[in-house]
């Protein structure tokens, strides 16, 4: 009795080849369970991204403005020497006419008086 | 080697050359304790960089700025000092002497020399002359209280001084450049 028990659990247990479906479903559990690898953290946060971008800008912005400033300074630092030697050339031109002229009154004075000497005698 | 001994020469003769031309940049003193006892001085130097920068912004559609332009165009420089005093005889004839004494060099000849009594103002200029061009001018006015001198280095042309007329005040001198006198002739 006890062998024809241990024969028919010995039939019922037997091993069996598993199926391919079975292998398939095994294997996309093992897949599934698998933990999910936690992102690379980036070195600057989601919210760090436009303020690097706005930094950036304002280093540009700077960068062009000081250049503009300079430039402007520049230009009038030339303006205001050509300025001051269109003056000065204007000035050493009129100065020599005032004595160019004080020569021409001698030399017309003297002419004349001599002129006036020549006609008395 | 004899090839290349003429530029050598030329290249060794070249200072010697720029030396014995003449030099019609005149040594002004700095006049330095007159300019404290006047009551007005001026003092201009204008050199090469100066005169182009004053003629960029010269209007040429301006009659009195497109005959200044025209004028300083052939200019190397232009040196003016003058001092006024508040009395008479301020100053010596001796620190005038200095320059005057640069005007005997060779290539200055005296143009014109003037002596007012009226005004008592004494005014002498000279002209450098280098192949037969004008390359400098010296001019010396001195007054009871007032006295100036003017170096102008460069293509003087006096045809255009006279276009000065009536804007300055420049008078139409009847100065013809080719009766210019001999070197010392009138010294």
């Amino acid at each position: 009795m006890s062998k024809e028990i241990e024969s028919r659990v010995h039939a019922a247990l037997r091993p069996v080849a598993p199926s391919e479906e079975f292998s398939q479903k095994l294997l996309a559990r093992v897949m599934a369970a698998q933990p999910v690898q936690p992102k690379p953290r980036r070195l600057l946060g989601a919210g760090a991204r436009p303020l690097a971008w706005w930094l950036t800008a304002s280093l540009a912005a700077c960068l062009i403005l000081a250049v503009g400033v300079q430039q402007h300074l520049e230009q009038q630092r030339l303006q205001q020497s050509g300025l001051e030697a269109r003056r000065e050339v204007v000035e050493a031109l009129r100065m020599t006419s005032q004595k160019l002229n004080l020569a021409y009154e001698a030399v017309k004075n003297q002419s004349t008086s001599l002129s006036d000497e020549k006609s008395g005698v | 080697m004899k090839k290349c001994s003429l530029p050598l020469w030329l290249a060794l003769l070249a200072p010697a050359l720029a030396w014995a031309a003449p030099n019609p940049k005149l040594v002004i003193p700095e006049f330095a304790g007159l300019a404290q006892k006047a009551s007005e001085s001026v003092t201009i130097t204008l050199d090469p960089a100066l005169l182009a920068m004053a003629g960029r912004f010269l209007d040429g559609n301006d009659p009195q700025d497109a005959a200044t332009k025209e004028i300083i165009k052939g200019l190397r420089g232009i040196y003016v000092r003058s001092y006024t005093f508040d009395k008479d005889s301020a100053y010596q004839q001796a620190d005038i002497d200095a320059v005057r004494a640069q005007l005997s060099a060779p290539g200055w000849n005296r143009l014109v020399q003037t002596q007012s009594r009226k005004t008592r103002a004494n005014v002498d200029i000279y002209i450098m002359i280098d192949n037969n061009q004008a390359v400098g001018l010296a001019l010396i006015a001195s007054e009871p209280r007032q006295f100036t001198i003017v170096n102008i280095i460069g293509a003087i042309d006096l045809d255009k001084l006279h276009k000065l007329e009536g804007q300055f005040g420049v008078p139409k001198l009847d100065i013809d450049l080719s009766k210019t006198p001999v070197q010392g002739a009138q010294k």
